[in-house]
């Protein structure tokens, strides 16, 4: 099995995640043993976001990693572990909500596709960026 | 509630109608609009006082980081607002050519007419000590009500208060308050004896830079709308409104901080790595504590708070300019006053036009601008709303009915807010509300 960046690099629509990471000074972290779970937008979930937005995050490291740690919970949980719960703790502090079983929503993004087992944690493949709050 | 505008839904609804009291204002919203009506007047209005607005904020965001970053804890700050020159040319950085994102056109220095009116002001050229003796200058009392606001009411999302009483934030203020004091026995003494007190303070200044640094992206945003509008850009109230939504989006992550500077050296009391946002930190808490909340204006106006007339939960505080009555707002004294005469300096002659054909014309410009104001206040509101929509639920135009219930459930909450009868969501769907 691959780490869980290798495996988004492998995918080839993680593309703006990536360099994201990497801006945010996150990817040593993320290679680490971890486990986590990634909820991972596609690149046209940052496409559609404001024109400038990600400019100004990748420009701030400090700020970019916070966002991203939004998208990341500690520890290895499939679909069916998220499911049990209403809300689970980001590595930013704020809670994600589970909103929907089926189809799977996480806060206002659907998962495209779930359970992409890596090395160290989980995948959860997700069309829209979220944003604590 | 009279309107002058059918909701502008065009496609069958998904959903069946609100039942809210302002359901024409939820459906207005859930078409993309804002609370404010689409009339060519109310764009006219909102645009031209944007701009009025734009050129006090171009002095009050420099002049809140001058204090917050240069006169610090000078205990006698007898000159905090005779802002120094490298001040008034600190580039705006989202304005000019060095800048990575340009928001505005225009120079990233001071707006020339703000030099013009510090020049000049209402009298006649004179020194800047004795316009500010006069009262003949930028009313940054303004400014400093607005950040007390944002430091009272606390508490309104973000993480920037949790960090002002964290060990790190007063470990940092220790080390600028020693350094700033460096040599003066009487103040270390003092601070010896009563810390707490000093850092209040500096908390106080952390919120000073705070709204600094939201202010300096909200003058440019207003100078370009006002641009805009003048090449004939914007077609209606809902375009300016987006103007507004992707400008909050674009900046959301501009770091929010605290540095000061104490003899050459940058003291980081709020370091840019702890990650604050300029939307999380600053815009939404002060959306909260200056449109909605407040406090009770002291002036023509007086509250017996034993008798219940001030709520006992802060959140409930409804004196911001969205509940104002601006006519005795209007008078002596009160802090949104301060703003009305700052903006009156700076109307574009097609507002000054409108006045002048109502009301009383010239003589209550002042309240007419007040009310041009908050009808602008309410198209910024809408903004935030749309943006909070975009960033936590989903597109207006999703296919789920069950997302667009969940949409519809954020509007109604938001607009419960407006329920109380000091709201004025009601006064500015009509046009002779002036």
């Amino acid at each position: 099995m691959a780490t869980i960046l290798e495996t988004a690099a492998g995918a080839g629509v993680f593309n703006t995640l990536l360099a994201a990471v990497d801006a945010a000074g996150l990817r040593e972290a993320l290679d680490s043993p971890g486990p986590f779970t990634v909820l991972a937008p596609v690149d046209d979930a940052f496409a559609a976001l404001p024109p400038g937005t990600v400019q100004t995050l990748v420009e701030n490291p400090s700020q970019l990693a916070r966002i991203l740690k939004y998208h990341v919970i500690a520890g290895r949980h499939t679909r069916d572990a998220l499911i049990t719960q209403e809300a689970w703790d980001s590595l930013e502090g704020a809670p994600i909500a589970i909103r929907s079983k089926d189809p799977f929503e996480v806060k206002n993004a659907t998962v495209v596709t779930a359970d992409v087992e890596c090395d160290n944690g989980v995948v959860h493949v997700i069309n829209r960026v979220i944003l604590p709050g | 509630m009279s309107t002058t505008t059918a909701p502008e839904r065009t496609k069958a609804p998904l959903i069946p109608p609100s039942t809210h009291r302002y359901a024409e204002v939820i459906h207005r919203l859930e078409a993309g609009g804002s609370m404010l009506p689409d009339t060519p007047e109310n764009l006219k209005q909102i645009i031209g006082i944007y701009k009025a607005y734009a050129v006090p904020m171009d002095f009050y965001w420099r002049d809140l980081l001058y204090i917050a970053e240069r006169v610090f804890l000078n205990p006698l700050p007898a000159f905090k607002y005779f802002i120094s020159n490298e001040y008034l040319d600190r580039p705006n950085s989202y304005a000019g050519d060095q800048s990575p994102l340009r928001i505005w056109r225009g120079t990233e220095k001071a707006h020339p007419e703000l030099l013009a009116f510090m020049e000049w002001g209402e009298t006649r050229r004179m020194p800047k000590l004795l316009h500010h003796l006069w009262h003949d200058r930028v009313n940054m009392e303004f400014a400093e009500a607005c950040m007390q606001a944002m430091f009272w009411h606390q508490g309104m999302g973000g993480r920037f208060n949790d960090y002002l009483e964290s060990d790190a934030y007063k470990a940092n203020a220790d080390r600028a308050i020693k350094a700033y004091f460096k040599g003066n026995p009487l103040m270390l003494g003092l601070y010896k004896l009563f810390p707490d007190m000093f850092l209040e303070q500096v908390r106080q200044l952390s919120t000073y830079a705070n709204l600094g640094l939201f202010w300096e992206v909200m003058a440019p945003v207003f100078f370009e709308m006002s641009d805009i509008y003048d090449e004939g850009g914007f077609k209606g109230v809902p375009d300016a409104m987006d103007f507004l939504v992707n400008g909050i989006f674009a900046v959301a992550g501009r770091p929010i901080y605290h540095h000061v500077f104490i003899g050459g050296e940058c003291f980081e009391i709020i370091p840019k790595s702890e990650g604050f946002t300029w939307l999380y930190e600053a815009a939404l808490p002060y959306v909260e504590a200056v449109f909605y909340r407040t406090s009770p204006f002291r002036g023509t106006k007086s509250y017996n708070a034993q008798a219940g007339q001030v709520p006992g939960n802060q959140a409930d505080f409804h004196y911001g300019i969205l509940y104002a009555d601006v006519y005795p707002v209007g008078s002596a004294g009160i802090p949104p006053t301060l703003l009305m005469q700052d903006m009156l300096h700076f109307l574009p002659p097609y507002l000054k036009e409108i006045y002048k054909q109502h009301r009383r014309g010239e003589e209550d410009e002042l309240i007419q601008l007040g009310i041009t104001f908050q009808r602008s206040m309410y198209n910024v509101t809408s903004a935030v709303i749309q943006a909070l929509r975009c960033a936590l639920l989903y597109p207006l135009d999703d296919t789920d009915p069950k997302h667009l219930q969940a949409n519809r459930a954020f509007f109604e909450a938001q607009m419960d807010r407006f329920l109380r009868p000091e709201a004025r969501l009601p006064d500015i769907q009509t046009q002779d509300y002036r």
